[in-house]
Protein backbone atom coordinates (compact mmCIF):
# COMPACT_ATOMS: atom_id res chain seq x y z
CA UNK A 1 0.00 0.00 0.00
CA UNK A 2 2.78 2.39 1.03
CA UNK A 3 4.81 1.31 -1.97
CA UNK A 4 1.88 2.06 -4.30
CA UNK A 5 1.24 5.50 -2.80
CA UNK A 6 4.97 6.23 -3.07
CA UNK A 7 4.86 5.31 -6.75
CA UNK A 8 1.81 7.50 -7.30
CA UNK A 9 3.52 10.31 -5.43
CA UNK A 10 6.65 9.99 -7.55
CA UNK A 11 4.53 10.02 -10.72
CA UNK A 12 2.79 13.17 -9.47
CA UNK A 13 6.16 14.82 -8.99
CA UNK A 14 7.35 13.63 -12.41
CA UNK A 15 4.23 15.01 -14.04
CA UNK A 16 4.78 18.37 -12.33
CA UNK A 17 8.37 18.39 -13.57
CA UNK A 18 7.20 17.55 -17.08
CA UNK A 19 4.71 20.44 -17.06
CA UNK A 20 7.43 22.76 -15.82
CA UNK A 21 9.77 21.59 -18.60
CA UNK A 22 6.95 22.12 -21.07
CA UNK A 23 6.50 25.69 -19.82
CA UNK A 24 10.14 26.51 -20.56
CA UNK A 25 10.10 24.55 -23.85
CA UNK A 26 7.29 26.84 -25.08
CA UNK A 27 8.41 30.44 -24.45
CA UNK A 28 6.23 33.37 -25.60
CA UNK A 29 6.94 33.60 -29.34
CA UNK A 30 7.71 36.92 -31.03
CA UNK A 31 4.87 37.80 -33.40
CA UNK A 32 5.88 37.92 -37.07
CA UNK A 33 5.98 41.18 -39.02
CA UNK A 34 2.89 40.10 -40.96
CA UNK A 35 0.79 39.50 -37.86
CA UNK A 36 -1.06 42.84 -37.84
CA UNK A 37 -1.52 43.21 -41.64
CA UNK A 38 -2.90 39.67 -41.83
CA UNK A 39 -5.19 40.32 -38.87
CA UNK A 40 -6.64 43.42 -40.56
CA UNK A 41 -7.04 41.46 -43.82
CA UNK A 42 -9.09 38.89 -41.93
CA UNK A 43 -11.17 41.59 -40.23
CA UNK A 44 -11.88 43.27 -43.57
CA UNK A 45 -12.62 39.93 -45.28
CA UNK A 46 -15.21 39.14 -42.62
CA UNK A 47 -16.67 42.63 -42.90
CA UNK A 48 -17.09 42.20 -46.68
CA UNK A 49 -18.67 38.76 -46.22
CA UNK A 50 -21.08 40.30 -43.69
CA UNK A 51 -21.82 43.12 -46.11
CA UNK A 52 -22.57 40.67 -48.95
CA UNK A 53 -24.88 38.65 -46.71
CA UNK A 54 -26.54 41.84 -45.50
CA UNK A 55 -27.17 42.97 -49.07
CA UNK A 56 -28.51 39.52 -49.99
CA UNK A 57 -30.82 39.53 -46.96
CA UNK A 58 -32.12 43.02 -47.84
CA UNK A 59 -32.72 41.99 -51.48
CA UNK A 60 -34.50 38.83 -50.40
CA UNK A 61 -36.69 40.80 -48.02
CA UNK A 62 -37.63 43.29 -50.74
CA UNK A 63 -38.44 40.45 -53.16
CA UNK A 64 -40.54 38.64 -50.53
CA UNK A 65 -42.46 41.85 -49.77
CA UNK A 66 -43.14 42.50 -53.46
CA UNK A 67 -44.24 38.90 -54.00
CA UNK A 68 -46.63 38.94 -51.05
CA UNK A 69 -48.14 42.25 -52.27
CA UNK A 70 -48.65 40.76 -55.74
CA UNK A 71 -50.19 37.60 -54.34
CA UNK A 72 -52.49 39.67 -52.14
CA UNK A 73 -53.64 41.73 -55.13
CA UNK A 74 -54.18 38.62 -57.24
CA UNK A 75 -56.24 37.02 -54.48
CA UNK A 76 -58.40 40.17 -54.14
CA UNK A 77 -59.07 40.39 -57.89
CA UNK A 78 -59.85 36.71 -58.41
CA UNK A 79 -61.86 36.60 -55.17
CA UNK A 80 -64.39 39.11 -56.51
CA UNK A 81 -65.16 36.84 -59.51
CA UNK A 82 -65.75 33.69 -57.59
CA UNK A 83 -69.30 33.01 -56.32
CA UNK A 84 -69.58 33.19 -52.59
CA UNK A 85 -69.39 30.04 -50.64
CA UNK A 86 -72.74 28.38 -49.79
CA UNK A 87 -74.01 29.52 -46.46
CA UNK A 88 -75.94 26.34 -45.72
CA UNK A 89 -74.39 23.73 -43.63
CA UNK A 90 -73.75 20.22 -44.81
CA UNK A 91 -76.97 18.71 -43.53
CA UNK A 92 -79.10 21.39 -45.20
CA UNK A 93 -77.34 20.90 -48.53
CA UNK A 94 -77.82 17.16 -48.26
CA UNK A 95 -81.52 17.53 -47.45
CA UNK A 96 -82.07 19.87 -50.38
CA UNK A 97 -80.30 17.49 -52.67
CA UNK A 98 -82.46 14.63 -51.43
CA UNK A 99 -85.68 16.57 -52.23
CA UNK A 100 -84.51 17.19 -55.76
CA UNK A 101 -83.93 13.54 -56.50
CA UNK A 102 -86.24 12.09 -59.20
CA UNK A 103 -87.16 8.56 -58.47
CA UNK A 104 -88.08 6.73 -61.66
CA UNK A 105 -89.84 3.95 -59.88
CA UNK A 106 -93.51 3.19 -60.82
CA UNK A 107 -95.80 2.70 -57.87
CA UNK A 108 -96.57 -0.96 -57.35
CA UNK A 109 -100.14 -1.82 -58.32
CA UNK A 110 -102.00 -4.77 -57.11
CA UNK A 111 -104.82 -6.22 -59.32
CA UNK A 112 -107.99 -6.86 -57.34
CA UNK A 113 -108.55 -10.49 -56.72
CA UNK A 114 -111.24 -12.08 -58.98
CA UNK A 115 -113.88 -13.94 -57.12
CA UNK A 116 -114.46 -17.53 -58.23
CA UNK A 117 -118.03 -18.47 -58.93
CA UNK B 1 -3.55 45.27 -16.83
CA UNK B 2 -1.18 46.04 -19.69
CA UNK B 3 -3.31 48.94 -20.97
CA UNK B 4 -5.52 51.60 -19.42
CA UNK B 5 -9.30 51.48 -19.46
CA UNK B 6 -9.53 54.50 -21.75
CA UNK B 7 -7.76 52.60 -24.55
CA UNK B 8 -10.20 49.68 -24.18
CA UNK B 9 -13.14 52.10 -24.23
CA UNK B 10 -11.84 53.73 -27.42
CA UNK B 11 -11.25 50.37 -29.10
CA UNK B 12 -14.77 49.34 -28.12
CA UNK B 13 -16.13 52.40 -29.90
CA UNK B 14 -14.45 51.30 -33.14
CA UNK B 15 -11.23 53.33 -32.95
CA UNK B 16 -8.80 51.38 -35.23
CA UNK B 17 -5.51 52.77 -33.85
CA UNK B 18 -6.71 52.05 -30.29
CA UNK B 19 -7.47 48.46 -31.31
CA UNK B 20 -3.97 48.19 -32.83
CA UNK B 21 -2.43 49.35 -29.56
CA UNK B 22 -4.53 46.87 -27.63
CA UNK B 23 -3.37 43.98 -29.86
CA UNK B 24 0.25 45.14 -29.70
CA UNK B 25 0.11 45.17 -25.89
CA UNK B 26 -1.34 41.68 -25.50
CA UNK B 27 -0.30 39.70 -28.57
CA UNK B 28 2.98 38.30 -27.21
CA UNK B 29 1.37 37.09 -24.01
CA UNK B 30 -1.61 35.63 -25.86
CA UNK B 31 0.59 33.92 -28.47
CA UNK B 32 2.62 32.35 -25.64
CA UNK B 33 -0.51 31.03 -23.97
CA UNK B 34 -1.77 29.66 -27.29
CA UNK B 35 1.60 28.00 -27.96
CA UNK B 36 1.35 26.12 -24.68
CA UNK B 37 -2.34 25.33 -25.11
CA UNK B 38 -2.05 23.83 -28.59
CA UNK B 39 1.57 22.63 -28.63
CA UNK B 40 2.07 23.45 -32.33
CA UNK B 41 4.29 26.50 -32.97
CA UNK B 42 3.45 26.50 -36.68
CA UNK B 43 -0.25 27.21 -35.98
CA UNK B 44 0.15 29.72 -33.13
CA UNK B 45 -0.16 32.90 -35.23
CA UNK B 46 -3.28 31.65 -37.01
CA UNK B 47 -5.02 30.89 -33.73
CA UNK B 48 -3.76 34.20 -32.29
CA UNK B 49 -5.27 36.11 -35.19
CA UNK B 50 -8.53 34.25 -34.65
CA UNK B 51 -8.52 35.38 -31.01
CA UNK B 52 -8.04 39.05 -31.92
CA UNK B 53 -10.55 38.75 -34.76
CA UNK B 54 -13.13 37.49 -32.26
CA UNK B 55 -12.09 40.27 -29.90
CA UNK B 56 -12.69 42.88 -32.61
CA UNK B 57 -16.20 41.60 -33.29
CA UNK B 58 -17.15 41.08 -29.66
CA UNK B 59 -15.69 44.17 -27.99
CA UNK B 60 -19.07 45.87 -28.03
CA UNK B 61 -20.42 43.06 -25.80
CA UNK B 62 -17.78 43.71 -23.12
CA UNK B 63 -19.62 44.85 -19.98
CA UNK B 64 -16.79 46.97 -18.60
CA UNK B 65 -13.10 47.56 -19.19
CA UNK B 66 -12.27 45.99 -15.80
CA UNK B 67 -13.17 42.52 -17.05
CA UNK B 68 -11.15 42.86 -20.25
CA UNK B 69 -8.37 40.42 -19.35
CA UNK B 70 -10.58 37.48 -18.26
CA UNK B 71 -12.65 38.20 -21.40
CA UNK B 72 -9.53 37.99 -23.60
CA UNK B 73 -8.40 34.78 -21.87
CA UNK B 74 -11.84 33.33 -22.40
CA UNK B 75 -11.62 34.10 -26.12
CA UNK B 76 -8.14 32.54 -26.16
CA UNK B 77 -9.31 29.39 -24.39
CA UNK B 78 -12.27 29.09 -26.78
CA UNK B 79 -10.14 29.56 -29.90
CA UNK B 80 -7.59 27.00 -28.66
CA UNK B 81 -10.42 24.61 -27.84
CA UNK B 82 -11.90 24.99 -31.35
CA UNK B 83 -8.47 24.43 -32.91
CA UNK B 84 -7.84 21.30 -30.81
CA UNK B 85 -11.24 19.87 -31.70
CA UNK B 86 -10.62 20.37 -35.42
CA UNK B 87 -7.17 18.86 -35.09
CA UNK B 88 -8.51 15.85 -33.20
CA UNK B 89 -10.98 15.20 -36.02
CA UNK B 90 -8.10 15.30 -38.50
CA UNK B 91 -5.96 13.02 -36.37
CA UNK B 92 -8.57 10.45 -35.47
CA UNK B 93 -7.07 7.86 -37.78
CA UNK B 94 -3.61 8.38 -36.35
CA UNK B 95 -2.33 6.54 -33.33
CA UNK B 96 -2.60 8.79 -30.32
CA UNK B 97 -0.49 6.73 -27.95
CA UNK B 98 2.80 8.05 -26.72
CA UNK B 99 5.68 6.52 -28.63
CA UNK B 100 8.33 4.74 -26.65
CA UNK B 101 10.75 7.54 -27.44
CA UNK B 102 8.33 10.12 -26.05
CA UNK B 103 7.89 8.11 -22.87
CA UNK B 104 11.64 7.79 -22.45
CA UNK B 105 12.05 11.50 -22.94
CA UNK B 106 9.23 12.40 -20.57
CA UNK B 107 10.80 10.18 -17.96
CA UNK B 108 14.26 11.61 -18.51
CA UNK B 109 12.92 15.17 -18.31
CA UNK B 110 11.25 14.34 -15.04
CA UNK B 111 14.58 12.97 -13.79
CA UNK B 112 16.36 16.13 -15.03
CA UNK B 113 18.82 14.07 -17.06
CA UNK B 114 18.60 15.88 -20.36
CA UNK B 115 19.98 19.12 -21.66
CA UNK B 116 17.17 21.15 -23.10
CA UNK B 117 18.42 22.18 -26.49
CA UNK B 118 16.01 23.04 -29.31
CA UNK B 119 15.62 19.41 -30.39
CA UNK B 120 14.86 18.32 -26.85
CA UNK B 121 12.40 21.18 -26.39
CA UNK B 122 10.59 20.05 -29.51
CA UNK B 123 10.41 16.51 -28.21
CA UNK B 124 9.19 17.72 -24.81
CA UNK B 125 6.40 19.58 -26.60
CA UNK B 126 5.53 16.46 -28.57
CA UNK B 127 5.57 14.27 -25.46
CA UNK B 128 3.28 16.61 -23.49
CA UNK B 129 1.08 17.06 -26.55
CA UNK B 130 0.68 13.28 -26.88
CA UNK B 131 0.00 12.99 -23.15
CA UNK B 132 -2.67 15.69 -23.23
CA UNK B 133 -4.33 13.95 -26.18
CA UNK B 134 -5.52 11.47 -23.57
CA UNK B 135 -8.02 13.91 -22.10
CA UNK B 136 -10.84 15.92 -23.64
CA UNK B 137 -10.12 19.30 -25.21
CA UNK B 138 -11.98 21.02 -22.34
CA UNK B 139 -9.83 19.28 -19.74
CA UNK B 140 -6.68 19.90 -21.73
CA UNK B 141 -7.29 23.65 -21.94
CA UNK B 142 -8.27 23.90 -18.28
CA UNK B 143 -5.33 21.79 -17.10
CA UNK B 144 -2.83 23.74 -19.20
CA UNK B 145 -4.14 27.08 -17.95
CA UNK B 146 -3.73 25.87 -14.37
CA UNK B 147 -0.62 23.68 -14.44
CA UNK B 148 1.44 25.32 -17.17
CA UNK B 149 0.20 28.93 -17.30
CA UNK B 150 -0.06 29.02 -13.52
CA UNK B 151 -3.43 30.77 -13.36
CA UNK B 152 -5.08 30.76 -9.96
CA UNK B 153 -8.47 29.21 -9.25
CA UNK B 154 -9.87 32.73 -8.83
CA UNK B 155 -8.60 33.76 -12.28
CA UNK B 156 -9.92 30.55 -13.81
CA UNK B 157 -13.27 31.16 -12.14
CA UNK B 158 -13.45 34.61 -13.77
CA UNK B 159 -12.59 33.15 -17.18
CA UNK B 160 -14.98 30.23 -17.03
CA UNK B 161 -17.72 31.84 -14.91
CA UNK B 162 -17.65 28.73 -12.73
CA UNK B 163 -17.38 28.43 -8.94
CA UNK B 164 -14.02 27.47 -7.51
CA UNK B 165 -15.25 24.21 -6.00
CA UNK B 166 -16.56 22.99 -9.35
CA UNK B 167 -13.25 23.93 -10.95
CA UNK B 168 -11.31 22.06 -8.28
CA UNK B 169 -13.28 18.89 -9.00
CA UNK B 170 -12.79 19.19 -12.76
CA UNK B 171 -9.10 19.92 -12.41
CA UNK B 172 -8.58 16.99 -10.05
CA UNK B 173 -10.31 14.59 -12.43
CA UNK B 174 -8.44 15.87 -15.48
CA UNK B 175 -5.13 15.59 -13.66
CA UNK B 176 -5.94 12.06 -12.54
CA UNK B 177 -6.66 11.04 -16.12
CA UNK B 178 -3.38 12.52 -17.35
CA UNK B 179 -1.51 10.94 -14.48
CA UNK B 180 -3.05 7.57 -15.26
CA UNK B 181 -2.01 7.85 -18.91
CA UNK B 182 1.49 8.93 -17.84
CA UNK B 183 1.89 6.02 -15.42
CA UNK B 184 0.49 3.51 -17.93
CA UNK B 185 2.79 4.75 -20.71
CA UNK B 186 5.83 4.51 -18.44
CA UNK B 187 4.93 0.96 -17.42
CA UNK B 188 4.38 -0.17 -20.99
CA UNK B 189 7.59 1.26 -22.42
CA UNK B 190 10.45 -1.17 -21.86
CA UNK B 191 13.80 0.37 -21.06
CA UNK B 192 12.44 3.34 -19.13
CA UNK B 193 14.05 2.08 -15.95
CA UNK B 194 17.45 2.08 -17.63
CA UNK B 195 17.34 5.86 -17.75
CA UNK B 196 16.96 6.25 -14.04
Amino acid sequence: MDHQSNLAGSDEARLDALFEAYRSACPDPEPGAEFMPQLWQKIEARQSVSAVFGRMARNLMTAALALSTLLGLAATISGSRVSPLPSENYVEVLAEDHDNQNLDFEPVRFAPAVEQP
Amino acid sequence: MLVDYELIRRAREGDGPAFNQLVAAYRKRILGTIARLIGRPEDVEDVGQEVFLRLYYSLDQLRSAEVFEPWLYRLTANAAYDYLRKRRRRMESRMADLSEQQVLLADAVASEKVDRDDGQKKRIREAVDALLEKVSEEDRVLLTLKEVEGLSLKELGEIYHVKENALKVRLFRARQRVLKAFTAARKQAPGVSSLR
